[in-house]
């Protein structure tokens, strides 16, 4: 399955900040989602989605990522009570943010799980990736890949 | 609490431009209480900046740094070590700070990245409201604790105006009419008769008489 998934997404790196609370997200899940996907991902748990900041976005945006996205728990369901809210608001600002030097707002994101039989990590990171597939590579790293890519 | 707003980000990048080594300093003080030049937003602006100048594909080297007051000397001096490496400053600070730090290092071009507001108060998560001038000769005491001066549209200190509506301000609906504020407060604190007598005209001269202000005081100093 992995392999398949592969061909898709080799060019893109997408990093994903996951609520801890999002069924099937534990430490197992997250390395065999690791395994699947190899280099294409990069999950960090976070033990609420409240917890995220522009900075963490932004940083990944800078550093490896071609996009961004923020899993949390459905409105209403958190265990923190408006940390999915808050997360949606500086969600949206780093997007304006971004948007401002140029680089797309869709490198940008927050999917909140279903309501009725919330959906397991792996499902929704497929889902994020099968959205994002249509980006180009990140403009931000088109040089440090070049750098990458230079013969020994 | 002193307030600020970052600026345009486009104006920030054009005065930028001209330098490649730039340290981006934010304050953790009054700057970081109102989410526009603390820690966060020092690297979230670096972060961007950085972003912005590799899809430029021009070289710059952009830094951060946050010290804990930028208008305190005492801490400025932290950048000692570090300042040769930079060509420019980019201040997260007040205009106080930008100052400041301006003055231990006037050599380098030094580059305000924030607007400073007003004095200010922390109301709620996210709203800060303006209610002190800072003028000099605080006169609460009589207007139960609510500053007709900084809070009042129209600097009243005789009022209300007679255009407040359902204690809203008649200048600007979304805010409420201070004097409304007043003398509810004074009611409920049972000092009525304090609102009895006529205010003169507000003295300056303690705020901008004499130029620019300075406090000294002997037994704080060296």
């Amino acid at each position: 399955m992995g392999s398949a998934h592969m061909n898709d997404r080799e060019r893109l790196t997408v990093a994903f900040f996951y609520c801890r609370n999002i069924p099937e997200s534990g430490e197992t899940e997250r390395q065999a989602l690791e395994k699947e996907y190899g280099p294409s991902i990069r999950l960090f748990p976070i033990p609420c989605s409240g917890r995220l900041d522009p900075v963490h976005l932004l940083s990944a945006l800078e550093k490896f990522a071609d996009a961004a996205y923020l899993i949390a728990c459905p409105e209403g369901a958190c265990r923190y009570f408006e940390g999915n809210r808050r997360a949606g608001k500086r969600v949206e600002r780093t997007k304006e943010m971004i948007a401002m030097i140029g680089l797309e707002p869709e490198r940008l994101g927050m999917v909140i799980n279903t309501k009725k039989r919330p959906k397991g990590l792996g499902v929704i990171t497929a889902e994020i990736l099968e959205r994002v597939k249509s980006l180009a590579p990140s403009p931000v790293l088109k040089n440090s890949r070049v750098e990458e890519e230079k013969p020994l | 609490m002193i307030t600020a707003e970052q600026k345009p980000l486009d104006e920030i990048r054009e005065m930028i431009a001209p330098y490649k080594r730039i340290l981006v300093l934010g304050c953790g003080s009054c700057v970081a209480e109102c989410a526009a030049g603390g820690e966060k937003e020092t690297g979230m602006l670096a972060s961007i900046l950085r972003m912005a100048a590799k899809m430029e594909g021009r070289e710059v080297l952009i830094n951060e740094k946050t010290l804990e007051r930028q208008c305190v000397k005492d801490f400025v001096i932290l950048l000692d070590d570090i300042i040769q490496d930079y060509d420019a400053l980019l201040s997260l600070g007040c205009g106080a700070g930008v100052q400041a730090v301006g003055d231990c290092f006037p050599e380098i071009p030094i580059i305000p990245a924030l607007n400073t507001e007003f004095l200010g108060e922390t109301k709620d998560q996210g709203l800060w409201l303006e209610n002190c001038l800072g003028c000099g000769d605080c006169k609460l005491y009589h207007f139960g604790g609510i500053c007709p001066l900084a809070r009042c549209s129209k600097h009243l200190l005789n009022g209300p105006c007679g255009g407040s509506v359902g204690g809203k301000c008649e200048i600007n609906p979304e805010i409420p009419c201070a004097w409304q504020l007043i003398i509810d407060r004074v009611e409920q604190q049972g000092g009525f008769e304090r609102l009895e007598g006529i205010f003169p005209p507000k003295d300056w001269s303690k705020k901008q008489g004499l130029g620019p202000r300075r406090i000294i005081r002997e037994d704080q100093q060296r």
